[in-house]
């Protein structure tokens, strides 16, 4: 007899679902009915919305912050100015949590509020969940920092204002090659994709160069705190250079005081995710920070005069120097200004055809550049060295820019 | 010989901190049977209090490890807090069960609300050098002497505890309420009075953990409690829970297992081998590398 | 008599569900391939779907038998990866060569089923062992499997970056395996809700089996149990696998409905509210011995989340409340804790919802109500 209720919960099911129905529907509420939801018209009345997907809460909210206030700051300067083709523009911020599928719900939302032009997201993880639908959507996206090579090459609608990991794996590996070492050495994190991917492009990028990559540890996940064994058999395999693909946050407690403290002198390597790494450092250890060499998107002490401007702007606004996403998002802004003002419109096709255009040269803060074939910029990278200051904090100096032309 | 005595170093710089944050769960779990899942979000509790009052203590001209005596009262309130707030209700109403996912529970609300406090956020900070730095060399190896304090201070806390449970009247009641609470109560043991007893301890003994891991290892971030959590829970079920030596005995065996893994086997594969390991020893000893079997009441 | 109502109730039911589905296909075809319908309401339904498995498989193991498993999500991962690289491979190995058609539908579900068959696989292998031990140390056991499971799929190689973990794995799902954009998954969302309401089927016959009364048995009290002539450790190791089948499953409509795999999404905590804590959250806040409750705590659970992220009227709010939302997963723990101590045993309880019964149910709970009322009147005139 109790057997009778199996079914009924197929029922419940239905019910549920259809209860889901109604609250899924009533959240997209602001979407236009007639739209055709394929080429969703984006501009509604006199603003202009831009969508920006970032992850503004949970472990990597500092990115979301950087990208969002960078973009908040180019948005303000825009309007003052007068904004795009006369329409005052509006930031649409959504909260990914770093998640593919949270990101991918953001994405639907703002498409289906008619949003055409998104900036997001900060993780190739997350952002490689909507690069397909953008393209089904016919939905134009800046990614302000997601470096995985394939973000842009199987889509059309996809740009980004920075450069693949094979770039800055490139970049890394001839910076090893014009400093005369042939023999280097990795230490990365298998559980993380940023690192490992940056492994792959640098040992890639090494084979061609002919550099030998000689030892290759790695650690289980970013977690993990201690480095001194994977240094140790650095120090072992009697290398001076060592491309570890960090972030701030392991680099500056963790894996340059321990690997110093293993015995290895050496040159260590890394790439944009050393960014504000001084802050993470104990005062202690500064002496550890020598012979440290990473690639950035831009020089926060570049005394270009669109870089001066736009750290004295952001840190009028926002009390703090500015991070390499803030830059990112800030350029990810002026990008689709540019694209709208030579298409002369804000028809996502006509934006996107704008941008598809490589000879168009857009000059950011993170360098001046010209999009690629597939929508990646085609820039070279400041190459920047940590310095001990002697007083227990860390300077930045410039030592080069490997300009794109070198890497060919 | 010197990657041998390295990889040594690692694992006992490793496994001192596991074992000290072991004590803790082994203590909680001696008396009320309870998986503390809570216990390493007090460490984080502890390691933020300590870094937001290295400067108070730095200007009363103490050094800056004197900051742990404000974390130790402010873990052990927060330990009291949740146990009176959280797992008392649960535990006259619920299952063991149902006390095991409040603890979780518990765990996901301090990092959460840790990560909702201003002061703290989501980011992480870099913690001021706790003990002056330094070590003795072995051939070409550097030993540490934080290291070696925290050694130290594990063995001692470990025989202060132990003599503590065995010896003293206080000590006599926990063991007695972990046995048979009733009967506990029948003997004119406040039973209330000695579990919040024991979570002031345990939760003590996190600041003190908290301190020893940041002068190792500075970094501290919100969901640190989860990720150094699990190692030392495992510590402690690889030495057999609720066991006072077997705490740390099984702390430094996960350190120095992590330790050889990373230099001998696969650097990337050392969790997997610590997770292989603890199930090896359970399905061996059930109850842990010095744990006893003990036959189930009918 | 009693056969009599069984027919009854199936035929009700499958009337029902006949209807509705039809009210639904006939919704699809009025607003199919169109605005929010299509961006947010579809992909919502995807979503619930794998939640749903998700919670209603781990509340075999946690309500029905009663053993805490903490890596749940650690067979949803196997049955993600296993259906995407099956999808691929089928592909490269030109079983079908574009995403339409009977070939593809039926490649669907066959990596469906594949990964709802690995995952058991696991499950058998890791619950054998595991099981012996029991409460705590099975917790900390299968948190650790759970653990493992991310750990070597971060080390293989035909998983790692060059292969599903991101970005091209993201494109190539998308483009040739098992991914689905906007467009198929509102076309294909039959087979998302047929499979789950096939599963939910199927786990509820389980638990209305003289299997699912032993697991009972075992929960309420193993000596017992065993004295009864139950075999514990078999019936154990048999929830277990059934149980990790359909988490298999869950994770292959993940698949589907992502089509970007990345480990980050099957640990033991993350940002998002996919991972093995949250499921358990879900299964004790529906009900331990509910599916119902778990169906229900896993479609409040997406909602909440969803509105949070993504509702309007959020920035609406008072700027208070507005940041007690930045921050969700405190409210989630608020709410578990409250509901633990006072419902120690989930919203739900026991409770299933039934379509036959759901008069009888409502009669009985009004003349519980009314009781419970009087009693408070005669308490109140006695005081």
């Amino acid at each position: 007899m109790k057997k009778t209720k199996l079914l009924s919960l197929l029922l419940a099911l239905c019910m549920v679902l259809s209860l889901a129905a109604c609250g899924g529907s009533s959240s997209g509420s602001s979407a236009p009915a007639e739209s055709s939801g394929d080429a969703a018209p984006a501009a509604s009345g006199d603003t202009l919305k831009i969508g920006v997907i970032s992850p503004n809460t949970g472990n990597l909210a500092a990115y979301g912050t950087g990208i969002h206030t960078g973009a908040e700051l180019a948005v303000e300067e825009i309007n003052a100015a007068g904004g795009i083709l006369g329409q005052q523009v509006e930031l649409v911020e959504l909260d990914d949590r770093a998640d593919p599928t949270e990101c991918l719900n953001a994405f639907n939302n703002l498409v289906s509020q008619g949003i055409g032009l998104i900036i997001g997201s900060a993780t190739s993880g997350a952002t490689s969940a909507i690069t397909g639908p953008a393209n089904e959507e016919e939905v134009v996206i800046i990614a302000p920092t997601a470096t995985a090579d394939s973000i842009t090459t199987e889509d059309d609608y996809i740009f980004r204002v920075c450069y693949a990991d094979s770039a800055q794996g490139a970049i890394a590996a001839a910076y090893a090659k014009t400093a005369g070492y042939d023999k280097v050495g990795i230490v990365y994190c298998a559980g993380d994709v940023y690192s490992s991917g940056l492994k792959d492009s640098f040992s890639a990028a090494c084979a061609e160069q002919g550099i030998e990559v000689v030892a290759t540890e790695s650690s289980a996940a970013l977690t993990t705190t201690e480095y001194t064994n994977q240094f140790t058999a650095m120090v072992n395999a009697g290398l001076d250079f060592v491309y570890a693909p960090y972030y701030y946050d392991v680099i500056g407690p963790y894996v340059i005081p321990q690997a110093r403290a293993a015995g290895y002198d050496g040159v260590i390597m890394g790439a944009d995710g050393y960014d504000t790494t001084p802050d993470y450092v104990r005062e202690a250890d500064a002496p550890a920070f020598n012979n440290i060499y990473w690639t950035n998107h831009y020089f926060a002490g570049d005394t270009s005069e669109k870089v001066t401007s736009f750290v004295a702007a952001y840190k009028d606004k926002f009390g703090s120097e500015p991070s390499a996403f803030g830059a990112t998002g800030y350029d990810s802004v002026y990008v689709y200004k540019a694209a709208i003002e030579a298409a002369g419109s804000t028809d996502p096709a006509a934006v996107r055809d704008a941008l598809a255009d490589t000879s168009t040269v857009y000059e950011c803060v993170s360098g001046t550049f010209s999009f690629d074939e597939s929508g990646t910029p085609v820039k070279g990278a400041p190459v920047i060295t940590f310095k001990d200051n002697g007083d227990g904090t860390i300077g930045m100096e410039l030592v080069d820019v490997v300009e794109a032309s070198d890497l060919a | 010989m010197s990657t041998f005595i390295q990889t040594v170093i690692v694992g006992l710089r490793l496994g001192s901190v596991y074992a000290l944050i072991a004590l803790g769960y082994t203590m909680v779990y001696g008396i009320i049977r309870l998986i503390n899942f809570a216990h390493g979000d007090f460490i984080m509790v502890g390691g933020y209090t300590i870094i937001f009052t290295v400067p108070l203590a730095l200007a009363l001209g103490l050094p800056a490890w004197a900051a742990v005596l404000a974390a130790i009262a402010v873990c052990a309130l927060v330990g009291m807090g949740t146990e009176i707030i959280a797992y008392r209700p649960v535990r006259k109403k619920g299952t063991n069960m149902s006390a095991l996912i409040t603890a979780i529970a518990m765990s996901l609300f301090l990092e959460n609300l840790a990560q909702a406090i201003p002061a703290i956020g989501p980011n992480p900070k870099v913690a001021d050098q706790m003990f002056t730095a330094g070590g003795f060399r072995i051939g070409s190896v550097t030993f540490e002497y934080t290291t070696v304090i925290t050694i130290v201070i594990s063995a001692v806390i470990m025989v202060v505890l132990y003599m503590f449970t065995q010896k003293t009247r206080l000590g006599r009641a926990m063991r007695c309420v972990s046995e048979d609470k009733a009967a506990a109560t029948l003997m004119g043991i406040n039973v209330n009075h000695t579990i919040i007893l024991t979570f002031a301890i345990g939760s003590a003994l996190a600041a003190v953990a908290a301190l020893m891991y940041m002068a190792q290892y500075p970094r501290i971030y919100t969901t640190l409690g989860s990720d150094l959590g699990i190692k030392a829970f495992v510590s402690a079920v690889l030495g057999g829970i609720g066991i006072i030596p077997g705490a740390v005995l099984g702390g430094f065996v996960v350190g120095l297992f992590e330790s050889f893994t990373t230099s001998y086997i696969s650097s990337s594969l050392s969790d997997a081998v610590v997770f292989l390991i603890l199930i090896v020893v359970l399905l061996l000893k059930p109850a842990g590398i010095m744990g006893k079997n003990v036959g189930e009441k009918v | 008599m009693k056969n009599n109502k069984t027919a009854q109730g199936i035929l009700l039911n499958t009337i029902v569900i006949v209807v509705l589905f039809a009210l639904f296909q006939a919704l699809t075809a009025a607003f199919g391939g169109a605005g929010s319908f299509k961006l947010v309401l579809v992909p919502s339904l995807w979503q619930c779907c794998y939640l749903i498995l998700l919670a209603a498989s781990l509340n075999l193991v946690l309500g029905f038998l009663g053993q805490l498993s903490l890596g749940h999500c650690g067979f949803m991962a196997i049955g993600a990866y296993t259906a995407a690289l099956l999808s691929l491979a089928c592909e490269r190995a030109g079983v079908f060569t574009d995403k339409s058609g009977a070939v593809y539908i039926l490649i669907i579900f066959a990596c469906i089923l594949a990964a709802g068959l690995l995952a058991a696989v696991t499950g058998l292998l890791v619950g054998i062992p595991a099981l012996r031990l029991k409460g705590d140390y099975l917790a900390i056991i299968t948190l650790g499997f759970g653990m493992i499971i991310v750990n070597v799929i971060n080390n293989l190689p035909f998983c790692g970056q060059d292969g599903l973990a991101q970005g091209s794995a993201a494109a190539s799902l998308y483009k040739t395996g098992l991914g689905f954009g906007s467009k198929a998954k509102v076309t294909y969302l039959w087979i998302a809700l047929l499979v789950t309401v096939l599963c939910v089927t199927l786990m509820f016959m389980f638990v209305r089996s003289k299997y699912g009364r032993a697991i009972r048995a075992i929960r309420d009290d193993e000596i017992a149990a065993s004295a009864s002539g139950i075999n514990v450790s078999s019936y154990k190791v048999l929830t277990f696998t059934y149980s990790a089948f359909f988490a298999g499953v869950a994770g292959a409509l993940y698949a589907c409905a992502t089509s970007s795999l990345s480990t980050a999404s099957f640990a033991f905590t993350n940002a998002g509210i996919l991972n093995s804590t949250f499921v358990v959250v879900m299964v004790v806040l529906g009900g331990m011995g509910s599916l119902t409750g778990s169906i229900v705590a896993a479609v409040i659970m997406f909602f909440v989340n969803y509105q949070i992220a993504n509702g309007s009227w959020v920035a609406a709010l008072p700027p208070f409340l507005n940041g007690v939302f930045k921050y969700p997963m405190l409210v989630y723990a608020v709410v578990l804790i409250v509901v633990i101590i006072f419902r120690p045993r989930g919203i739900f309880g026991t409770y299933e919802f039934s379509l036959i019964n759901l008069a009888g149910d409502i009669r009985r709970a009004r003349v519980r109500r009314a009781e419970a009322k009087a009693e408070r009147k005669e308490a109140k005139a006695h005081a």
